[in-house]
């Protein structure tokens, strides 16, 4: 069998497995989003896109996502960073203490942090007593309980990936940097934060995802006052049964993902191809 | 001895017929989770199991969700009984997706209330328990215990105050009966609306899930929340000291019914399931167990229980039902309107 051949059948599963459970249903959907009661109609996208509420849910799901993914960036590097200098034993230890969160069910863990956030939860509390906030203070139902939960949940995906990239990076290069008179940051900031880059792009993809497409964890920390543009489709799918109408809004919110994550691989590989 | 023999017989001949009939013996149903689903288990389809021999698939799915399901499902159902408590059945009876009932076939039909089995013909399945909307108030830390729909607006409470958003059907229903004692009515809702936003402009908080309500008693100080009798119980059992108050100006009630799926092959052993639930026993024991009203009128209650609860038929008769149609009809556009109302 030649490599080619090889090559295609290796790739039979995968694509099989991508055409019956993501084209087909992605087709169905776009279909589902222009059909209306007397044939094709674009009612439903003119309805989100002329209402200020809808793009109000929109925006919020992305800003709440860009902030979640730089986070997770901001923390996973260090941390990546950590992980592949350590000897192996302490590696797996810390790998695991990454991943526990994913151990448990999205509920258990959105309900532990909305008895810590809650407004006589322990946080608020101590934020309280430390005089760093007023008497009604409250995190639970924010926007920054939203990130809080999101980060938690979404930090293995950002550290996994970086970590994927950073320990195959030749540490003697790190050392060349400080021979030739780099501080430990200068060497960190010029050698191995453009190696990661890769990591990075690919964790933040993972996570910027994975945020806009989330709704168990923003519904139940920020509250049904806050919503996003996930749930706001799960209700008109499952409570106001506006089936055409949550498919506009997956349309809009694929389309909008799309838009952002197209340009960034781009930029981010022309400079690091 | 012999009934020893009996029961090894019988054993016996379910082993042998049981491979047979494993196709014909299983029904699936839904129900809704927690302590709903363990009281289910006790009152309905454990004493279903024991007496048919069937087995009986429970899939935990709210109302909502489960007719979502269904919808779905519609060329290929998968459910055999599916129970709804948020008047689901009565759209669902008009898409087809529910099978008419032969009243005939029920041996229990004739001792519920009429309002209960009323359209059992078209498809909408017979309500076996009732849950009435009133208001759950701290009798600890409560200034004083509320009496009408209209202490909901007292700002006195506002701070504590606990509302539960319209996509739950108990929060529905107990946002449409404020707006009725505000003036409003199915065709306006606008005043509802008013008086919500002005609520939560003065510390009034929204939930989406029952267990929140709890949280919200348990840890946060929540003083008054409209919700269901039977939620005043649960939290009771939790320890909490929450009492359960009708208003004033009347109860609005949430029917829970047992439906026949249409387009399934069970369908004998499903009626089977549906006239067990409708039982008098399963009613007493749903009633002691989560304080449901009953729609049996054979039903008998302590009188602890019963204070609970609308009970009786006179009792249940004065229940308001806000016309689930009209509900079903509007439910979209106030969806929409309350989330833009209480949206940030």
């Amino acid at each position: 069998m030649s490599d080619r051949a090889e090559n295609l059948l290796l790739l039979v599963p995968g694509l099989f497995l991508l055409t019956v459970a993501f084209l087909l249903p992605i087709g169905q959907m776009l279909v589902l989003s222009v059909s209306g009661p007397d044939g094709p109609t674009l009612q439903h996208f003119t309805r989100f896109l002329g209402d200020p509420f809808y793009l109000g849910l929109l925006w919020r799901t992305v800003r709440l996502s860009l902030i979640i993914t730089v986070i997770c960036a901001a923390i996973g590097f260090p941390l990546a960073y950590i992980m592949a200098h350590v000897g192996p034993r302490q590696r797996l230890w810390l790998v695991v203490l990454v991943i526990l969160p994913l151990m448990t069910s999205v509920v258990i863990r959105s309900f532990g942090w909305m008895v810590l956030l809650a407004r006589s939860g322990p946080v608020p509390e101590l934020a309280r007593d430390l005089g760093l906030a007023g008497r009604s203070f409250a995190l639970m139902n924010t926007e920054a309980a939203i990130v809080i939960g999101m980060v938690q949940v979404l930090l293995p995906f950002m550290t996994l990936s970086i970590l994927g990239v950073i320990s195959r990076i030749d540490r003697r290069l790190e050392e060349a940097a400080r021979t030739m008179g780099c501080g430990f940051l200068a060497a960190v900031g010029t050698v191995v934060l453009p190696l990661a880059l890769p990591g990075i792009v690919a964790g933040s993809l993972l996570v910027f995802t994975l945020s806009a497409s989330s709704f168990v964890t923003p519904s139940l920390l920020g509250g049904p006052r806050l919503q996003v543009l996930a749930g706001s489709i799960y209700n008109a799918v499952t409570q106001t049964l506006e089936w055409p109408f949550a498919a506009a809004q997956a349309v809009i919110l694929f389309a909008g993902i799309l838009l952002l994550l197209v340009p960034y691989i781009q930029l981010t590989a022309r400079r690091h191809g | 001895m012999k009934a020893r023999l009996a029961s090894a017989t019988l054993a016996v001949t379910a082993l042998v017929s049981g491979a047979a009939l494993a196709q014909d013996k299983t029904l699936v149903i839904n129900s809704f989770g927690g302590a709903y689903e363990e009281a289910h288990r006790k009152c309905v389809i454990t004493p279903f199991e024991q007496a048919t021999g069937a087995s009986v698939q429970i899939t935990t799915a709210y109302s909502a969700d489960a007719f979502a399901q269904l919808r779905a499902q519609k060329e290929a159902p998968q459910y055999d009984v599916i129970h709804f408590s948020g008047g689901q059945e009565i759209v669902g009876a008009a898409e087809g997706l529910l099978a008419p009932i032969d009243a005939g076939k029920l041996e229990n039909i004739g001792n519920l209330y009429d309002f209960a089995k009323a359209n059992i013909a078209k498809g909408e399945g017979p309500a076996y328990s009732i849950a009435a909307i009133g208001l759950l108030y701290n009798s600890e830390n409560a200034p004083e215990a509320p009496s009408s729909w209209k202490d909901v607006t007292d700002p006195a409470f506002s701070e504590h105050l606990v509302l539960t958003d319209i996509s739950n059907g108990y929060g529905m229903l107990g946002f449409l009966m404020l707006n009725r004692v505000l003036g409003g009515d199915l065709n306006n809702i606008q005043p509802g609306l008013d008086a919500v936003a002005k609520l939560l402009d003065a510390g009034a908080l929204v939930v989406s899930k029952s267990p929140e309500i709890q949280q919200e008693f348990a840890q946060n100080d929540a003083w008054l929340a409209p919700y269901a009798s039977d939620y005043a119980y649960t939290l009771r059992k939790a320890g909490l000291p929450v009492k359960f108050v009708q208003g004033s100006e009347g109860t609005p009630a949430s029917f829970i019914t047992v439906n026949l799926v249409a387009n399934r092959p069970n369908q004998d052993l499903a009626l089977q399931f549906v006239d067990m639930t409708i039982t008098k026993e399963a009613q007493e024991c749903f009633a002691n167990a989560l304080r449901y009203s009953p729609t049996n009128a054979k039903a008998e209650l302590d009188a602890e229980v019963a204070a609970d609860m609308a009970y009786g038929e006179e009792g249940v008769k004065g229940l308001i039902r806000f016309d689930p149609p009209t509900i079903e009809a509007n439910r979209a556009a106030w969806v929409e309107q309350w989330n833009k109302t209480i949206a940030r």
